[in-house]
């Protein structure tokens, strides 16, 4: 795929304190890129300069047509901008009717009239909004306007979509029904989109790549799979609330293979550290299996002793947190725990593949 | 005794008001040629207070700039000035001897004008920006990230805060139509051959008391009163159209989620 809008090296302060910070980020042509970080970690602030709202203290960015933000001329941006749009949290509708609101970019693109109830109609239509065209945009209530906003947005076929925390402020099943109509109006069009949330569940069903941002830093941008299983460092293990997350240190290590002491047991992971090195290491929950013999499972590198504290069901899930020394959460299915009699107090044995240790650097940030 | 004075007192007054309701009723031409100047004059006033009044506002709302601060107090001082002090220093400049005597103004209504746009501007500026002030400026960032340009975004926010501004545009109008001073100081309440020149509803209402024609001050009071309240119930009906709205929307609003919620 072609990159749409690259970024490099993007800088921006406000009164001369740096917020945010991106080193390079391509925006795929036709993808959703979900750009994901705790609130205040510069996310917005990246989504206003791409809308060429403001102007980034220092960085280039290349846009599709070929055109670089350094030296743009007044034309040149407003033509660029003329192809994003954006959405908030808030649906930030005029007080207008319904049809009105979704007309508006293109009455101010000079849209002849014909020509634009044709749009908003099918805008409408395709968003299930037709009974309400005539309502009072302001009297809807909070998942019909951000549907409005959405459709305000989409009516002008934008090259580029912002979307700026859109579900933030809707109920459940609003929701779930916002973000159907997003990621299939985007399909459908063949919109490339920029969708930026403070909640990594609410991206993970439509984004084709996660970037994640901490502290006005670009961490890490990849897959959601990728970035899930394995992240960079620390913060971005525990921003997508991995459990499991350990600290130790590099006893020893050949070839690949090192020993990782976690308060004082031995782990077999595999990674490329030297001795002595601080790691942050981390066992997804799926990948702790529980046993209760010691002869099973030949190859598991990592048997520990583990006491069970907690049994708790989620969902179809079983999640377990257990003693070995350290504390370890291991997700089994509900038919294991009572095959094998899973109970507060008993003892088994936990086994993790070594392959299944993420093993990363530890940095002050992490 | 003295009841039947106070009555008698009353009557007089009351035979005044009758009076004056048929002096208006008949189409009297000075009274009506001295309502007709007002309005004539307060709506020119009103209409070049507006546009200097709601883009000096628009400005002082949305942009940071050298000295914004000190024109904003000054907006706020001239949202309270005495309309005395201002026909003082519109007479000091338009007198024959004053830094703008060359144009003859003095005693014409253009003098009341320019007096009257002194007084309504500032009003109008500040209803303005402190409305805008109050709206979400995200909705401007949106209008922008929507294709519309600097003016067309600041055009469609003044559109959004429109009932505002009609407040703002109201209260001008209001403010120099009830003021009496400046428009004596600078107007001069004259006559040009026997017809109202620069009279205006509250100069000829002080006037013909002084002259003791207290049925014809009378009637030029009624109508001037008559002008106010209206002016007072469109501004109520203004205020009451937003409040008496909001639970009605309210109520649509929460019965389309039930309406959503309930199973299909």
């Amino acid at each position: 795929m072609n990159a749409l809008l690259t970024m490099q090296g993007l800088r921006h302060s406000y009164d001369g304190r740096p917020v945010l910070g991106v080193e390079s980020l391509e925006v795929l042509e036709g993808e959703i890129l979900a750009i994901v970080g705790p609130n205040g970690s510069g996310k917005s602030t990246l989504l206003r300069i791409v809308n060429l709202l403001e102007r980034p203290t220092r960085g280039e960015i290349e846009f599709w047509n070929g055109s670089r933000l350094s030296g743009m001329s007044r034309g040149e941006r407003k033509e660029l901008a003329r192809q994003m749009a954006m959405i908030f949290q808030e649906p930030l509708l005029f007080r207008r009717t319904v049809r009105e609101n979704v007309a508006y970019g293109l009455k101010v693109r000079r849209v002849p009239r014909d020509e634009r109830r044709v749009q908003v109609g099918e805008m409408l239509a395709r968003l299930n909004l037709v009974d309400l065209a005539e309502r009072d945009a302001l009297t809807l209530s909070g998942g019909e306007a951000q549907k409005v906003a959405l459709g305000r947005a989409m009516v002008l076929k934008p090259r580029l979509l912002l979307l700026d925390e859109p579900l933030a402020s809707l109920d459940m099943p609003s929701r779930r029904e916002m973000r159907t109509y997003i990621s299939r109006l985007v399909r459908e069009m063949g919109v490339t989109a920029i969708y930026v949330s403070h909640d990594y569940h609410e991206v993970l069903e439509i984004a084709d790549r996660l970037a994640v941002i901490i502290g006005g830093t670009l961490l890490q941008t990849g897959k959601p799979g990728e970035v899930f299983g394995r992240p960079v460092n620390g913060a971005v293990a525990e921003f997508l609330g991995a459990e499991n997350l350990l600290e130790g240190e590099v006893t020893s290590c050949r070839e690949g293979a090192a020993r990782i002491s976690v308060s004082g047991l031995e782990l077999e992971a595999l990674c490329d550290l030297s001795p002595g090195s601080r790691v942050k290491v981390l066992i997804h929950p799926e990948e702790v299996a529980l046993l209760s013999g010691v002869g099973e499972a030949g190859s598991v590198r990592n048997r520990l002793r583990a006491r069970v504290l907690e049994v708790r069901e989620i969902g179809g899930m079983v999640r377990v947190r257990l003693d070995c020394g350290f504390p370890l959460v291991a997700h089994i299915t509900r038919a294991s725990r009572e095959e094998m009699g899973v109970e507060p107090g008993r003892e088994f044995t936990a086994a993790v593949k070594a392959t299944a240790l993420h093993v990363m650097p530890f940095t002050r940030k992490g | 005794m003295l009841l039947r004075e106070v009555k008698k007192k009353v009557g007089e007054i009351w035979r005044g008001f009758v009076e004056a309701l048929k002096l208006i009723a008949r189409f009297d031409p000075y009274v009506m040629k001295v309502t007709l100047f007002t309005l004539y004059v307060c709506a020119i006033a009103t209409a070049f207070g507006m546009v200097m009044g709601i883009p000096l506002g628009s400005a002082l709302a949305l942009y940071r700039f050298r000295g914004r601060k000190l024109v904003v107090t000054l907006v706020n001082a001239g949202m309270g000035l005495p309309p005395v002090v201002v026909g003082l220093f519109v007479y000091l400049f338009l007198k024959r001897r004053g830094p703008l005597g060359f144009l003859g103004w003095l005693y014409t209504p253009k003098a009341i004008i320019l007096a009257e746009i002194a007084l309504a501007m500032p009003l109008i500026a500040g209803i303005t920006m402190a409305a805008l002030q109050n709206a979400d400026p995200k909705l401007r960032m949106q209008s922008r990230s929507l294709g519309a340009s600097e003016a067309g975004s600041i055009l469609t926010l003044l559109r959004e805060t429109r009932l505002s501004l009609l407040a703002a545009v109201i209260a001008g109008f209001g403010g120099i139509i009830s003021e009496v001073g400046a428009a004596m100081i600078v107007g001069g309440n004259l006559l040009l051959n026997g017809e109202p020149y620069t009279r205006t509803l509250t100069t000829a209402t002080v006037l013909e008391l002084n002259k003791g024609n207290s049925t014809l001050a009378i009637a030029l009071g009624i109508i001037l009163l008559g002008i106010t309240l209206l002016l007072v119930w469109v501004m109520t009906l203004i205020q009451q159209g937003t409040l008496l709205s909001y639970p009605g929307r309210a109520a649509r609003s929460l019965f389309s989620r039930l309406r959503k919620e309930a199973p299909a």
